[in-house]
């Protein structure tokens, strides 16, 4: 119980931070304005493809650009998290005290995945639009913000962990883009082998491939282990990160 | 006499340079201790290990209670309110947190005024404040300060002074400084380090007499012949005297240096106020920790 309380005292000093600062509402509009304007096309082309259906045209489109964009978005979010307290001199503030190197990296990683939660919360007005019009297929809609939610949880740790590295935001973000789109591009890669099960081991590795099937509405089991391990693996790699000014 | 921190043949290396070597000394508790040295010493390191904020190499330390610790930068977050902000370092420090004595610590470092004003926005000597609030909130009992009126005007400075020896009630105090002046306002007990080896420690009187083999007194005088520069050598056995015409002032300035210790302050001022000489101003030259560092070496 006190485990939790002394993380959620750091994550609620950081979203007052957060969201006192104007970043996190610049992000948002330019967010948004995308996604509508997206959303907008999206719709009158629906309208002329009669035989695609609602979610065909429009809802598995445009999550697959809601992810896409987050990938240039969340590094923007995540960049401040250890650069910016590295930079303050406060980091060592936080190791300092009672609470954990662990408690630190959740602490920065809920406040984090809430300020993109916060981003991708005004989407739920588009399913709500759909919705006026007659649209019920609501198990895609929510499996696929699910998925989506689970992507922006990788992202952010591998932000943080970028964060941790360096305390300049600029080269935390720049990194944490490049780790994003990298193993969005390893599976394009994999197109060079003839090695079936190589192709199969690289694909399972990277993020859209486990993505895709929520947003056509599949959960399945492996690909929730994929997220958690993920995650599990870069705060791992921040842990260390951590430490190693230990070593 | 209690111990608050035992320091024991501490090392620090870093690859191709040792920070720290063999560094040993102890603080009594309920004393302020000043730790001196130039810029690049291992003052930083030290501290910094006694802390735990970084590991020894080897070697060994003892701190007797909880530490509080202001850095060389304070460890400010610029966007907070000063209240926020202790309440949020108070919180990840003690596991409970009680809000009168936030306010009672504010009232002792003077931040009441500006609990509510973000902490970018105050001055450097303010931010300080809340630097050395940050290192009480939790109520520990050491605190290590690591050049706490480094950059900071004059008043700050007596502000900080003061401040200090105000806390000396409750805590044991370590703290930093290339002030020699700071560290003789203040502390009992001093250690002096420099490239990552202990010079002296112990006790301010005995450090600043053992080091000093003579006495070097300024006078300014209306005026002073070379007859008197003889007699006085001759009636006084002074070493040296340094004459210095002061062209703008119109008068005379003497640098006096005596043979060994003994204090011919008294008669030297009684031969000095003669009509002929006119005795304007009289004062004990004080080295500084430069001088100190300088002589050493020689």
């Amino acid at each position: 119980m006190i485990y939790t309380q002394k993380i959620m005292i750091l994550a609620k000093k950081e979203l007052k931070d957060a969201f006192s600062s104007p970043l996190i509402y610049v992000l948002t509009g330019l967010f948004s304005l995308m996604m509508g304007w997206l959303f907008f096309n999206y719709l009158l082309q629906s309208r002329q493809m009669t035989t695609t259906t609602m979610t065909q045209g429009v809802i598995t489109p445009i999550f697959g650009n809601i992810n896409f964009i987050f990938i240039f978005l969340c590094p923007l979010i995540t960049m401040r998290s250890f650069a910016e307290e590295k930079k303050q001199h406060t980091l060592d503030l936080l190791l300092r005290s009672q609470l954990t190197e662990m408690q630190i990296i959740l602490g920065k990683f809920i406040s984090n995945l809430s300020m993109v939660l916060f981003m991708l919360a005004l989407t739920l007005l588009f399913p709500l639009i759909l919705a006026f019009s007659g649209y019920s297929d609501w198990g895609v809609v929510w499996s696929s913000y699910l998925g989506i939610v689970l992507c922006l949880m990788a992202y952010t740790s591998v932000g943080i962990f970028c964060s941790s590295l360096t305390d300049n935001q600029i080269v935390a973000s720049l990194l944490t883009f490049c780790i994003l789109l990298g193993s969005m591009l390893l599976v394009i890669s994999v197109n060079a082998t003839n090695n079936y099960l190589l192709a199969l081991m690289v694909q399972y590795l990277t993020i859209p491939f486990h993505y895709e099937g929520f947003t056509r509405g599949i959960l399945k089991s492996y690909s929730l282990v994929y997220f958690a391990t993920y995650l599990a693996f870069f705060f791992l790699l921040t842990l260390k990160s951590l430490q190693s000014r230990k070593w | 006499m209690e111990l608050a921190i035992e320091i024991e043949k501490l090392c620090k290396s870093y690859p191709g340079r040792m920070a720290l070597d063999n560094v040993t000394f102890n603080v009594k508790k309920g004393s302020i201790h000043g730790f001196l040295g130039p810029n690049g010493a291992g003052k930083s390191t030290t501290m910094k290990i006694l802390s735990g904020l970084i590991p020894e190499t080897s070697g060994k330390y003892s701190v007797n209670g909880k530490v509080g610790f202001l850095p060389e930068h304070p460890p400010v977050y610029p966007n907070m309110s000063v209240i926020d902000y202790l309440k949020f370092v108070y919180a990840i420090y003690a596991p409970v947190v009680n809000l009168a004595h936030i306010d009672e610590v504010m009232t002792k470092t003077g931040l009441t005024d500006v609990k509510d004003r973000l902490i970018g926005n105050l001055s450097k000597g303010y931010q300080q404040r809340v630097g050395i609030a940050q290192a009480i909130v939790h109520s520990p009992e050491i605190i290590i300060l690591d050049e706490p009126t480094v950059g900071l005007d004059p008043v700050a400075i007596a502000d900080i002074r003061a401040l200090i020896l105000e806390l000396k009630k409750d805590h044991t105090i370590l703290f930093s400084s290339h002030q020699l002046h700071d560290v003789e306002l203040l502390c009992s007990e001093i250690t002096l380090i420099n490239r990552g080896e202990i010079v002296v420690s112990g006790a301010i009187d005995t450090i600043l007499n053992s080091l000093k083999t003579n006495m070097i007194i300024k006078a300014r005088v209306k005026s002073f012949t070379s007859e008197h520069k003889k007699k006085m050598i001759s009636e006084f056995g002074v070493d040296a005297v340094e004459v210095t015409e002061d062209l703008e002032q119109k008068n005379t300035m003497l640098r006096i240096s005596t043979k060994g210790k003994t204090d011919i302050r008294s008669e030297l001022a009684r031969f000095l106020v003669e009509p002929s000489i006119g005795l304007l101003e009289f004062i004990e030259e004080r080295g500084d920790l430069e001088d100190l560092f300088k002589r050493m070496h020689q």
